[in-house]
């Protein structure tokens, strides 16, 4: 009797233990809920926003005037590195090296204005999981500039 | 008059500074067949791939190195991309080439550019930003090395892969 009971014990030990192995655990960065694509206010244009080693960058991935007055592809015409002025503006990583404070705080990053090809310091709040407070400055925090972001779906295979 | 010797002295020692760090050692670094995956599904537009690189100085100097040399500069001086599945270059219209690492301080660069990619062709020779300054990038020893493609249609069916040969010029005092 008593051996049978040691033996469903351990069975139930084991069974548990077993089990406790195959519970999923969450393994996900929590700065990397600010992975996705996401639209500034004005609406001119669409930014993914990925993942390299510990930072967080934005590319371009959709521009609502994607070519210039001649027809073809806009370039970043206003960089400072005149190397860089054919760098297509689809693609053009506009928010760089941004690092996950915890808090729903993303900082220590750049943010690069195409329109006139000035880099300003950056953070970015998440309010909720689909909009970002986006905010650009030199120098001080205070005084500077805030637009809100708002994430879109990934788009579905065409059918 | 003290305002005005400081000012002399830490000039002095400014030009003493620049004097006595010299020009410094350039080394080729050349790396091939960096290979990328871009993760399919893919949509028209840019696109990325990642990989990492260890600069070890150690490595690259062998018996030359000792160990207070540093990287004080480095500069790409060629970048060429070359097709590495059955696809080849279809559907791609320009590729970008960056650096970037995981400390804070030290902030991403585009160092190379094809665009547009010209049709048929079998490798992409990239124009290198000569201007861009990779050397706090190199010194950081792990490096990630971006390849972005920029994809003129949605590509559904898995993913894209391509092989990168590059050259870095490193300056070493």
């Amino acid at each position: 009797m008593i051996r049978k009971l040691t033996f469903l014990a351990v069975s139930a030990v084991i069974a548990f233990g077993a089990l406790s192995f195959d519970l999923p655990q969450s393994t996900e960065d929590p700065g990397d809920r600010l992975i996705g694509i996401w639209e500034p206010s004005n609406g001119r244009s669409r930014i993914k926003i990925d993942r390299i080693g510990n930072k967080y960058y934005g590319r371009v991935v959709w521009l609502i005037e994607p070519n210039d007055a001649d027809g073809n592809p806009r370039t970043d015409i206003n960089n400072p590195n005149p190397d860089l002025r054919n760098v297509p503006l689809r693609g053009f990583r506009m928010c760089k090296d941004f690092v996950y404070q915890g808090e729903d705080q993303w900082s220590e990053g750049t943010l690069y204005d195409p329109n006139n090809g000035s880099t300003y310091q950056g953070t970015i709040t998440m309010r909720d999981i689909n909009t970002l407070d986006m905010r650009g400055y030199i120098g001080v925090e205070a005084i500077g500039r805030t637009d809100v972001w708002k994430r879109l779906k990934m788009p579905s295979k065409k059918k | 008059m003290i305002k005005y010797l400081r000012t002399v002295v830490i000039a002095v020692l400014a030009v003493a500074a620049v004097s006595c760090s010299g020009p410094g050692e350039v080394h080729e670094y050349a790396v091939s067949d960096l290979e990328f995956t871009l993760e399919g599904p893919l949509f028209a537009g840019p696109n990325s791939g990642q990989t990492e690189i260890i600069v070890d100085l150690k490595e690259i100097l062998g018996e030359a190195y000792s160990e207070d040399m540093r990287i004080s500069d480095a500069r790409m001086t060629s970048a060429e991309v070359f097709p590495n599945d059955s696809l080849g270059f279809t559907d791609v219209s320009a590729f970008i080439v960056s650096f970037a690492s995981d400390n804070e301080d030290v902030s991403m660069q585009e160092a190379a550019v094809k665009n547009p990619l010209e049709e048929g062709t079998a490798s992409a020779r990239l124009d290198v930003a000569a201007e861009a300054e990779l050397g706090e990038l190199m010194e950081e020893g792990k490096v990630y090395v971006v390849l972005d493609a920029d994809l003129l249609e949605d590509y559904w069916d898995g993913n894209r892969n391509f092989k990168l040969n590059f050259t870095i010029d490193l300056t070493i005092k």
